[in-house]
């Protein structure tokens, strides 16, 4: 006699546990807990959603949210998009160009603020910020700079994120790192660059590659390699027209001791098979969930990591520590950044935004103490809130505060020369990279098609000031005044972070 | 008076015409208009953010024939071509001539299951066959390594030596259904007569296909190669999403070149949508002087042949 068909889950388990999901879902706190948004007095009716373009990831889950809650309250339909990169890099132009693109928006990671502020892209903050000048000295010492998001002393670019963030560390499978040996690396205690390969060469002996990255995405090469020559000794910037620049002599310096050194690091890696297999297939995204698969033991990679694990893996077990140096005289070396705000999450109001008041409101939430505080809380040490004073009430886990503090005892803020000078924002614009980039050299030294770390390294070197020689003519034919010895910052102390003062002593 | 004749005919025949506007429009919105623009931004120092551009007149031009990644990216189209159009063109002559045999039992399904791919996203083809190929736990590498074929894993879409091969596979698996079903309608200008008084001399199925079908279907290789060759220089859907070029370059052919400097230049840079203009400019004309050559291959095969019927 047949049976009847046995689904997997019964009639009277499925009942129960779809309730216990609505109860959960509708009986769940908003994730921002913003009770009050303090609205603007005086808002105009609303001419149609209010619109917002960021980056998307984990501010974007924040602002997704947030928005919602801020339309309710101000009686506005809102429309929140977050794209990569590659994606807001393509749109915003278009949108702009033919007259859609929204209300707000962050601005392309290729792109300096003074050149959105030169094509009328955006429009002054400070008109629709009530109260600006009281707002703004809420805000810590390096969130408005001429240059960065204040252009001729009108603010432009509303910060709200910090970018005091250690952007590459090692993460690792703590398990693992127990069985061979090492359960005394931790935030307080990174790798020298021999332990980090032995670590990497004992894991994958017992059965696990050792280290994964995304090696697809030439740029991982770049800021692992970057990251370690930094933590090296190397006294350069980290993104965009400054990686690779040693700010102590204003040129790119890819090839000094720190960056072979790093270089050959991971190449002696490659070498002993501790790489996982096929690394150079695999985007970072991917690199990352092979981690919480059990699949390797160490990763190089940022902060976003972390809130990212805990919800997708929460039993996925794992530390993380500094970047490797070469030897424990330089644990104490930093990673450095252009700023103490994230330029890259900085928010402008569209030149033809519908409802400027309605993003004014909201930036201006943003930037109080309320909303750090509902930021920090979702931000985390992924998207870190601009206001230190907020992390320390933020609800953060073991790990999450551990890449804060990293973050605060380790990285320190580089000097600028857009803050320096603002028609060096000319030079970017003129500026044609070589089409080999660091990362793609040091992917192409791992594959083995290109050889020589040093004369690699000294080819991209030279072909990069050359570059940058190019476009500093070509500024200057255009009228810009600007000069090489505006990359040279003899005044820099690379283990104090450099600001105002500093500035003020060239 | 010509001139007037003309203006006469045209007038005479302007219902015609006007037939041919809808089309005409399409046509040059479509077709001329890109054309056109695409030159006229291949002058400009133009990064497509701002609305100010620079004409540099052939400025673009000089600097990409000093490009050696230019001029790497270029061999590697064509390399590309030449590794899958003469594979596909086998592979689906063969097929399509043991298709055609109308006692083959299953034939239809055959045709079918082998046009299945033409017809798949290559977005999903391009994930299912990274996961395939994986060196980490992939089925194929697995297979490999337990019938003892190789002892490591074999990094098909990252190592520089493989990786174009390994596409290349990818490409002629995904289109050569499409190649069958052209050699099929070739096939069907074979007529039967010819099978029939063939098997009565005792004419052999490989002779047959030797000395009969293949001289009759040989004038749509050309057409076949045509279209499978300009198939095979616009690979880049398959290619950027399984390698994006990589690793270092290895299989950055044309297309993915152009997309990278006009859309997704390196960190720190602008795009230079004049410079990927002009690119695109210098390899739509090697394009089009490729069509050529075939197109006079064509003519001149069917010249010799209405020679040899008339001889």
């Amino acid at each position: 006699m047949l049976e009847p068909f046995k689904g997997l889950v019964s009639r009277r388990k499925f009942l129960k546990s779809s309730t216990a999901f609505s109860v959960a879902t509708f009986a769940s706190p908003s994730i921002i807990n913003a009770a009050n948004f303090m609205l603007p007095t005086g808002l105009p009716a609303p001419n149609g959603p209010l619109s917002w373009l960021d980056s998307g990831g984990r501010k974007g889950k924040f602002h997704k949210a947030a928005l919602a809650d801020y339309g309710k309250e101000a009686g506005i339909e809102v429309i929140y998009d977050g794209l990569p990169w590659s994606e807001l890099g393509k749109v915003l132009p278009l949108g702009i160009r033919n007259g859609s693109a929204p209300d707000t928006f962050c601005l392309p990671n290729n792109m300096e603020g003074a050149v959105a502020v030169n094509e009328n892209w955006v429009q002054p903050i400070e008109d629709y910020i009530q109260n600006f000048q009281e707002w703004k000295a809420g805000f810590p010492e390096g969130s408005f700079i001429e240059g960065i998001n204040v252009f001729d002393g009108v603010t432009y670019g509303c910060p709200y994120g910090g970018q005091r963030r250690y952007d590459d560390a090692v993460l690792f499978n703590q398990n693992l790192m127990n069985e061979i040996g090492y359960n005394h690396i931790g935030a307080t205690r990174g790798f020298t660059y021999d332990e980090m390969r032995d670590a990497a060469a004992k894991m994958t002996k017992a059965g696990t590659p050792g280290i994964i990255i995304g090696g697809k995405a030439a740029w991982r090469w770049s800021t692992a390699a970057t990251h370690l020559a930094q933590r090296s000794g190397a006294t350069v910037g980290t993104w965009g027209l400054w990686q690779g620049m040693n700010f102590e002599k204003g040129e790119y310096d890819y090839a000094s001791d720190h960056y072979v050194e790093a270089v050959e690091l991971l190449l002696a890696m490659r070498d002993d098979g501790s790489f996982f297999p096929g690394v150079n297939s695999l985007i970072p995204p991917q690199a990352r969930e092979f981690m919480t698969q059990g699949a390797a033991g160490m990763i190089i990679q940022g902060p976003w990591n972390v809130p990212i694990w805990q919800d997708a893996a929460p039993n996925f077990n794992f530390g993380v520590s500094p970047v490797a140096a070469p030897n424990e005289s330089a644990f104490g070396n930093p990673l450095y950044n252009p700023s103490l705000m994230q330029t890259g999450n900085l928010m402008y109001i569209n030149r033809q935004a519908k409802n400027p008041e309605y993003v004014g409101g909201y930036l201006r939430w943003l930037g109080t103490l309320e909303g750090q505080v509902a930021y920090a809380n979702v931000g985390t040490c992924a998207d870190p809130a601009l206001f230190p004073q907020v992390l320390e009430q933020a609800k953060l886990t073991k790990p999450e505060r551990e890449m804060i503090e990293m973050g605060g005892r380790l990285v320190r803020i580089h000097p600028n020369p857009s803050v320096r000078n603002s028609d060096v924002a000319k030079v970017a614009v003129a500026f044609k990279q070589p089409t080999l980039s660091s990362g793609h050299a040091i992917q192409g030294l791992f594959t083995g098609q290109l050889s020589g770390i040093r004369d690699t390294l000294q080819g991209l070197t030279d072909a990069r000031n050359k570059a940058l020689d190019d476009a500093i003519a070509k500024a200057k034919t255009d009228g810009a005044k600007v000069d090489r010895a505006d990359f040279v910052f003899s005044n820099w102390n690379p283990s104090e972070d450099y600001g105002p003062s500093q500035y003020a002593e060239l | 008076m010509k001139n007037r004749n003309i203006a006469s005919r045209i007038w005479e025949a302007r219902i015609d015409y006007l037939f041919l506007i809808p089309g005409g429009i399409i046509f040059s919105a479509f077709i001329i208009f890109p054309l056109v623009a695409s030159f006229y931004y291949s002058t400009l120092n133009w990064s497509g953010f701002s609305e100010l551009s620079e004409f540099v007149g052939l400025e673009n031009y000089r600097e990409l024939l000093q490009d050696e990644f230019f001029y790497g990216a270029f061999k590697r189209s064509f390399i590309f071509m030449l590794i899958t159009v003469p594979v596909q063109m086998m592979l689906g002559l063969v097929l399509a001539i043991i298709l055609n045999n109308k006692f083959l039992k299953l034939s239809t399904l055959f045709r079918a299951m082998i046009f299945l791919p033409v017809v798949a996203p290559i977005a999903v083809i391009s994930i299912v066959m990274a996961l395939l190929l994986s060196p980490f736990n992939g089925p194929i590498n697995g297979l490999f390594q337990s019938l003892g074929v190789v002892s490591g894993a074999i990094d098909f879409l990252g190592s520089p030596q493989l990786v174009l091969w390994s596409l290349a596979g990818i490409f002629i698996w995904k289109w050569t259904g499409l190649t069958m079903v052209y050699w099929l309608a070739a096939l069907q200008t074979v007529p039967d007569e010819l099978y029939e008084a063939a098997r009565l001399d005792g004419v052999k199925t490989w002779q047959q296909i030797i000395y009969m079908v293949i001289p009759i279907v040989a004038p749509f290789a050309i057409v076949i190669s045509l279209i499978s060759a300009i198939h095979a220089l616009n690979v880049f859907p398959l290619v950027q999403a399984t390698t994006e070029g990589g690793p270092y370059f290895s299989s950055e052919v044309m297309e993915v070149y152009i997309f990278r400097t006009a859309f997704a230049p390196s960190s720190g840079q602008f795009p230079r949508l004049g410079y990927a203009s002009a690119a695109g400019v210098l390899f739509g004309v090697a394009v089009m002087g490729l069509t050529l050559l075939q197109v006079m291959a064509a003519r001149s095969t069917r010249k010799r042949r209405q020679e040899a019927e008339l001889a």
